[in-house]
C-alpha cells in the first residue's frame, strides 16, 4: 500500500449528544481516487468535512498535510448565492487567496494559472461570464477549477455531480479521473451511485452504522 | 435651481459634506448587507442607534456614546451563532427592532420633550448638522472606510462562501465580526444626524440600485456610493428649493433613482437585444 496522505485515528464525531461516527481508523493512500459511499445520513459528508477541519472531532485525531498546502475543496454549487455579481474568473481567483492575501493584485502568472485551471475543465471561454448565469454543471466545473488553481495535493468534493444530468456527470468524473491519473491528485468525494463509482475507481470508502472502511471493489483487498 | 444649489453650499456646507460622507460610506457597506441577505439588520441597528440617542438625551451623555453602546450590544447579540437556536436570527432582529422603536418613544416621552424631539431622534435632520458633528463623523467614518477597503477581499470571500474560505485558511469569523462592528460604529456615528430612515435608505436602496445596474462586484462597489451621493445632493437641493424635510426628500430621490435605473436596465437587457436581433 502507498504511504498514507490522510490518517484518521480512533475518530469520534458527534452533533450534540448524537454520535455520527465512532472508532474510525482510516489510512487514505496518496494518489487514490476514493468515492465515499453509503446511505443517506450515514456520515459521509460529515467525515469529509471533519477531514477538512470544518467539523470538530470529539475524540481521536486526523493527520493531514493541509497546514502546509490547503486542500482543494469543491462544495455543492448552491453554496454560492446567485446574488453575488462575480465572474467565473473571480471565483477561480479566490483559490489563490493564500498567495494574494488582503489586497495583492493578481499577477500575470496567477492569471495564467487561473485560466489554465479553467482550461483543464473546458471552461476557459466562459471566464468573463457571470457565475450565476451558468448551468449547474458549468458551475460545478468552475468550483473544481477553483480547487485546482492552488495546486492542491488533495481535492475533496461534496457530491460534485448530484444535480448534473448523466452526460455532464460522466464528463466531470472523466475530468477528475484524468486529474488523478495524469497529475497524481488524491481525490476524495461523496458519491451515491456505487455502480458508477466502480467505473472510475478501484476502491471506495463505505460509510454506515457509525463506521467507515476502505474496500477494494469487485472482491478486492480491504485497505483499512 | 442653481440659486438653491449655491445657497445650500453657502448656508449649510456642514450639512452637505456630512450628507455626502454618510451616504458614500453607508452605501458601500450596504452592498454587503444586501448580498448577505441581512437587510433587516440595517433597520434594526438604525432603530437601536436611535434608541441610544434618545437614552443619551435622558442621561445627559453624548449621543454618539449612547448609540454606540446599544448598537455594539445589539451586534454582539446578533453575532451569536443562530444555526442551533430555536428561533431564527431574523426573529431575534424583529424583537430587537420592536423593543428599540418602542423604547425610543418611551425614553423621549419621559425626557419631557415634545413631538419635534421625537421626530428629530427618529428621522434626524441632515440640514442641522453642525461643524462639531461633522468633525466626529470624519474622525469615525474615514478610518472605517479605509479599513473596509483594506479588508474587502477576505470579507467578500467569507460572506460568499464561508466554508470554502475556511478551507483556504481565511478566519471567517474575524472578517464577519469586523464588518458588523464597523457597520455598528458607522450607524452609531451617523444616526443622530441622518436618522434611522435615511441610514436604512443608504444601506438598502442605493446599493440595490448599484446591484441592478451592474453585474460586476467591483463596479457595484464603486457606483453604490456615487448613486448615494447623487441622491443626497439632489435631495438636499430639492428640499432647500421647495422647503421640504431634507431626509425624507433624499429617501424619495433615492427610490426614484432606483425605479429609473431599474427600468432603464430592464429595457436595455430585455428590449434592446430583441430589436438588435431583428
Amino acid at each position: 500500500m502507498k504511504d498514507p496522505i490522510i490518517t484518521c485515528s480512533d475518530l469520534c464525531i458527534a452533533y450534540g449528544r448524537q454520535e455520527v461516527l465512532h472508532g474510525i481508523n482510516l489510512e487514505i493512500p496518496r494518489g487514490v481516487f476514493l468515492p465515499f459511499t453509503g446511505p443517506n445520513g450515514s456520515g459521509k459528508t460529515t467525515l469529509l468535512r471533519a477531514i477538512l477541519g470544518l467539523v470538530p472531532v470529539r475524540q481521536g485525531k486526523i493527520e493531514t498535510p493541509f497546514r502546509q498546502r490547503p486542500a482543494g475543496y469543491v462544495p455543492q454549487h448552491k453554496v454560492i448565492d446567485p446574488l453575488y455579481p462575480v465572474s467565473v474568473l473571480q471565483i477561480v481567483e479566490m483559490g489563490l487567496y493564500r498567495e494574494r492575501r488582503w489586497f495583492r493584485p493578481l499577477t500575470p502568472a496567477q492569471k495564467r494559472a487561473a485560466m489554465k485551471a479553467l482550461d483543464q475543465l473546458g471552461m476557459e471561454e466562459h471566464s468573463r461570464k457571470n457565475f450565476r448565469e451558468l448551468s449547474g454543471g458549468m458551475k460545478q466545473k468552475v468550483l473544481i477549477a477553483r480547487a485546482l488553481v492552488c495546486q492542491p495535493e488533495v481535492i475533496i468534493m461534496d457530491e460534485p455531480t448530484s444535480e448534473l444530468d448523466e452526460q455532464a456527470e460522466r464528463d466531470v468524473l472523466n475530468r477528475l479521473q484524468q486529474l488523478n491519473k495524469e497529475h497524481g491528485k488524491t481525490i476524495l468525494m461523496v458519491h451515491h451511485d456505487l455502480e458508477l463509482a466502480k467505473q472510475f475507481s478501484e476502491t471506495v470508502c463505505k460509510v454506515g452504522r457509525g463506521k467507515a472502511e476502505i474496500v477494494k471493489i469487485n472482491g478486492g483487498q480491504n485497505h483499512a | 435651481m442653481h440659486d438653491a444649489m449655491s445657497c445650500l453650499y453657502c448656508q449649510f456646507p456642514e450639512a452637505l459634506v456630512a450628507g455626502l460622507l454618510i451616504s458614500a460610506v453607508c452605501a458601500l457597506l450596504g452592498v454587503f448587507v444586501i448580498l448577505k441577505r441581512a437587510v433587516f439588520i440595517g433597520i434594526t441597528l438604525s432603530e437601536v442607534a436611535a434608541c441610544g440617542v434618545a437614552a443619551s438625551f435622558l442621561l445627559g451623555i453624548p449621543p454618539f456614546a449612547g448609540s454606540l453602546v446599544l448598537v455594539l450590544g445589539a451586534v454582539s447579540l446578533l453575532a451569536v451563532p443562530a444555526e442551533n437556536q430555536r428561533i431564527p436570527r431574523d426573529t431575534l432582529m424583529g424583537i430587537l427592532f420592536i423593543a428599540a422603536t418602542a423604547m425610543t418613544i418611551l425614553l423621549v416621552s419621559k425626557s419631557g420633550t415634545g413631538l419635534m424631539e421625537i421626530n428629530a431622534v427618529l428621522y434626524g435632520d441632515l440640514i442641522l448638522a453642525s461643524s462639531r458633528e461633522l468633525k466626529i463623523l470624519f474622525g469615525i467614518l474615514t478610518p472605517a472606510l479605509i479599513l473596509f477597503v483594506a479588508i474587502l477581499r477576505p470579507t467578500l470571500y467569507s460572506f460568499m462562501d464561508r466554508e470554502g474560505s475556511k478551507v483556504l485558511g481565511i478566519k471567517t469569523w474575524i472578517w464577519e465580526s469586523l464588518y458588523f462592528l464597523m457597520l455598528g460604529v458607522i450607524i452609531s456615528a451617523a444616526s443622530q444626524i441622518a436618522g434611522a430612515l435615511l441610514i436604512f435608505c443608504y444601506l438598502v436602496v442605493c446599493p440595490a440600485t448599484a446591484l441592478v445596474a451592474s453585474k460586476r462586484i467591483t463596479i457595484v462597489l464603486l457606483i453604490a456610493p456615487v448613486i448615494a451621493m447623487i441622491a443626497t445632493f439632489i435631495g438636499m437641493v430639492v428640499s432647500f428649493r421647495y422647503d421640504l424635510p431634507t431626509n425624507q426628500t433624499i429617501c424619495m430621490i433615492s427610490c426614484i433613482l432606483f425605479a429609473l435605473i431599474s427600468t432603464t436596465c430592464w429595457i436595455y437587457r430585455k428590449v434592446l437585444p430583441i430589436s438588435h436581433n431583428t
